[in-house]
């Protein structure tokens, strides 16, 4: 699927996954859980389609019900006590706290999946190889490789039955030694390969002093307002956490800090970082209606 | 000045007492496209080996080995990476990182170029090989063909003076293999880079090439253009011609009878086909066609019937998930006991899925499939049939049936590791291998990838003695010219069923593009010529 955040900067998509993630999980507070997860959802269906609102339904809305259940049957704190059962009782505070805890987690895996949509292998690489240039070739390799390997053992496993007469392990002795022989035969195979993997890097000079480092990335303009735009309000709304101005309290009793300008600023600024990805990619779609509307 | 120059150079790897180079003298000229052949084990990696130091194999050099005047072994390692290409044969393993794009730039990145100048390498190269529409993929969704021109490319981007070639086209199917060195030659031809190349498949690169070298047992026994070349290797009467383009092979067998002695020698279809309408100048065949073999079912030899077909599908059809497209339609196919058969078309047809069927691998969603007896099936790379140290091990549960007989020819290999052996004797113990569950139906797919003639002919024999014994092969192969020579019946693949099914002769004659080299040189004159046997017979008979 098409994905204008995705062409920003690594860097700037980086931070974005670390500041909504990181704000989400630490703060337990209803409007904050409300933007993030709304955001994510949304974000989600931009890049994931179909895919992530059947991941939302038939697993993350069971998962927040779940948790929303479970955690008052374990958690007996609160006051306002709902109803007593045999030998214990529910709490309104501790319901409301598992439902928050579960869209919390919803958000985040919301924002996970939306990650791997955005940040692709390579993207990590160029991130990390800077701080560890010798792992983020590695690392490089290894993103070969897996893939590689696992249509590799697809052939063998094929060709083992293959070569005897297409029948399958029955038992599970059989099963386990046909899967030790795959397996034996994978790692010859990959031995075997590495070696002209190492010819093939040695001829092309892997081992000179001065390595550099090439990549398609450009941090322009655009990605230059992004990180101010994203930064500032990632300040505003760090402002709003740390002075206490967005404080929530669940047990005894659930209380709110008192509504104030900061207060109303960080809510603002967080949707904003939240509502960015989706936000840009709306604006696209605007810009090419209006750029169509005019051929 | 030469690009290489190499003097007296003989080279011995540790624990041999032959070496495996032995008083090897050769020029290269700058800008010159060389084609080195010989058979396998004939000393050609070896010698391309030593020319880049950086990749050598270890043993003891003797003689010198210069690049542009310098000896090979005194060029720092950074000139040895750029100005020395090399490109090896197997396509996946060259390939190093994720995506295409940072493959493009590996080698520059070695070299320590700053992100502009690589930038605008990559764009170059990216350019000119026609990468732009994969640029950003990653190389896992490459087909081999695409891959094998991203390690061509890689190499180039740092602007090497010589390209070296190890037999790249070996793992590539015909036509990946064609475009592959029409690359080559237009790297040649516009760059100006000098070429040396390997390569099994003679037909597609000798018509390029300023001279062919041509090697055995670690000497150069023949060094001049193409053509001399052919005329050498026919004077000689040397086994090396049976390698060569057929209608280089056809020149060779008719001048060692003495006709066409004065015409020049032919070394691809289009000379072929002008050196045919000499020969046959001023005369009218009177013979222009063999006898067509009807197609022709294997006969019970007591019953004279033909038998039940071991392999029966019957209006079959394939997909590999729900929502994909099929990928066989209506599939309709006996094969019989005591033949070969051939299915022949191009990529992604689903020849290769129609074979999965056979071999139980996969479940036709509609449709009959009958396998009577019990199949098993080579896969085309047969390393990974390997479980074993030693070939004697692999073969243990199988000594003294079929599996070790003679014609398999494996009884010198019994105590080597699988995976030290040539690609032609892995081929044949993975056969032995798979013919220790004593088969009744042989699967073989491309079994000739990667094999040269000499080879193909000992695969022919082994296949032909298995057939004696009874068992039936079905075959899948972009080999035209093995199946033309080898199948009793071949059948043309084409999205995803056989289009038609006839006996070789019949059957290639009735194509014109799908067909074998010797047919498309001499249509012209003869109706059903299709290897070089026939073309011969043909015209000994209008002598």
């Amino acid at each position: 699927m098409r994905n204008t955040f995705a062409t920003y900067h690594p860097i700037i998509e980086f931070g974005f996954f670390c500041v909504v993630i990181g704000i989400g999980m630490f703060m337990i507070h209803p409007v904050f859980l409300a933007i993030g997860a709304s955001a994510a959802f949304i974000f989600a269906i931009l890049t994931g389609g179909r895919g992530s609102l059947k991941f939302t339904l038939c697993f993350l809305l069971p998962m927040i019900i779940l948790i929303t259940v479970i955690n008052p049957l374990v958690n007996h704190q609160g006051a306002t006590i709902l109803f007593h059962m045999r030998y214990s009782y529910v709490t309104a505070e501790a319901a409301i706290y598992g439902l928050l805890m579960g869209m919390m987690l919803a958000a985040i895996m919301l924002w996970f999946s939306s990650y791997n949509k955005v940040m692709t292998s390579d993207k990590f690489t160029y991130l990390f190889g800077r701080i560890m240039p010798s792992i983020s070739l590695i690392f490089t390799m290894v993103m070969r490789f897996i893939p590689n390997y696992k249509i590799q053992i697809k052939r063998i496993a094929d060709a083992q039955k293959a070569a005897g007469g297409g029948r399958e392990a029955e038992t599970l002795k059989e099963k386990i030694h046909s899967g030790i022989k795959i397996i034996s035969i994978m790692f010859t195979w990959a031995l075997e390969n590495s070696i002209d993997s190492a010819d093939s890097m040695r001829s092309r000079g892997y081992g000179l002093k001065n390595r550099s480092r090439f990549s398609i990335y450009r941090f322009d303009r655009r990605d230059g307002m992004a990180a101010l735009f994203l930064a500032v309000m990632t300040i505003i709304v760090l402002a709003g956490c740390i002075s206490g101005a967005c404080h929530a309290e669940y047990f005894p009793e659930i209380a709110f800090a008192k509504a104030t300008a900061l207060q109303t600023a960080s809510y603002i600024a967080f949707a904003c970082i939240c509502y960015f990805p989706v936000f840009i990619e709306v604006k696209e779609v605007l810009v090419w209606k209006h750029l169509e509307s005019k051929i | 000045m030469e690009t290489f120059r190499i003097k007296n150079l003989t080279f011995t790897y540790p624990e041999k007492s032959r070496p495996a180079l032995c008083d090897v003298n050769l020029d290269i000229n700058i800008g010159e496209m060389v084609v080195l052949c010989g058979q396998s084990g004939s000393g050609k990696t070896t010698l391309l080996r030593n020319m880049k130091p950086l990749i050598a194999p270890h043993g003891k050099l003797e003689g010198l080995i210069e690049f542009y005047g310098t000896d090979v072994n005194e060029l720092s390692q950074e000139v040895q990476a750029s100005r020395i290409g090399y490109v090896l044969q197997n396509p996946d393993a060259q390939i190093v990182t994720d995506k295409v794009w940072h493959e493009l730039a590996f080698g520059l990145e070695s070299l320590g170029m700053d992100t502009k100048t690589i930038r605008l390498r990559v764009a170059e190269m990216a350019s000119f090989f026609g990468i732009q529409g994969w640029f950003h993929k990653d190389v896992n969704e490459l087909s081999g063909g695409q891959k094998q021109l991203l390690n061509l490319a890689s190499v180039m981007a740092m602007q090497p003076d010589v390209l070296i070639l190890d037999e790249p086209t070996s793992q590539l199917d015909p036509i990946a293999a064609g475009d592959f060195l029409t690359t080559v030659g237009k790297i040649n031809r516009e760059l100006g880079t000098t070429v040396i190349i390997t390569e099994h498949r003679l037909e597609d690169v000798l018509p390029m090439a300023d001279r062919a070298v041509v090697m055995d047992g670690g000497r150069i026994i023949a060094d001049d253009t193409p053509a001399n070349v052919g005329a050498i290797l026919a004077k000689k009467k040397h086994p090396m011609f049976m390698a060569m383009p057929s209608p280089l092979q056809a020149y060779a067998i008719l001048f060692n009878e003495g006709m066409g002695k004065e015409l020049e020698c032919p070394v691809d279809v289009r000379t072929g086909r002008n050196w045919l309408t000499k020969l046959m100048a001023g005369r009218t065949p009177s013979v222009t066609e063999l006898k067509a073999d009807e197609e022709s079912l294997p006969k019970d030899p007591e019953t004279g019937k033909t038998p039940e077909p071991s392999i029966e599908m019957k209006d079959v059809w394939f997909r590999y998930s729900r929502n994909d497209s099929d990928v066989i339609k209506d599939l309709s196919l006996s094969v019989y006991p005591g033949e070969i058969f051939c299915i022949v078309g191009g990529n992604g047809t689903g020849k290769t899925t129609a074979m999965s069927l056979a071999a139980g691998l996969r479940k036709a969603y509609r449709g009959r499939v009958k396998v009577k007896g019990r199949t098993a099936m080579l896969p085309q790379n047969p390393q990974i049939l390997f479980t074993e140290d030693t070939v004697r091990e692999e073969l243990k549960d199988g000594m003294g049936t079929m599996a070790t007989s003679d014609f398999l020819d494996v009884e010198r290999l019994m105590d080597s590791h699988p995976y030290d052996l040539s690609g032609g004797e892995q081929q044949r113990v993975a056969l032995a291998k798979i013919l220790q569950t004593e088969p009744d139906i042989l699967l073989l797919d491309e079994p000739t990838k990667g094999l040269d003639n000499e080879l193909k002919q000992k695969l022919a024999g082994i296949l032909d003695e298995l057939k004696k014994e009874g068992v039936t092969i079905l075959m899948v192969s972009h080999d035209v010219e093995f199946c033309g020579r080898y199948g009793d019946r071949c059948a043309m693949f084409f999205d995803g069923k056989i289009i038609t099914t006839n006996a070789p002769r019949t059957f290639f004659s009735g194509n014109s593009f799908y067909t074998t080299a010797v047919n498309r040189m001499s249509r012209h004159i003869f109706g059903n010529a299709v290897n070089v046997d026939d073309l011969v017979e043909l015209i000994r008979a209008n002598e």
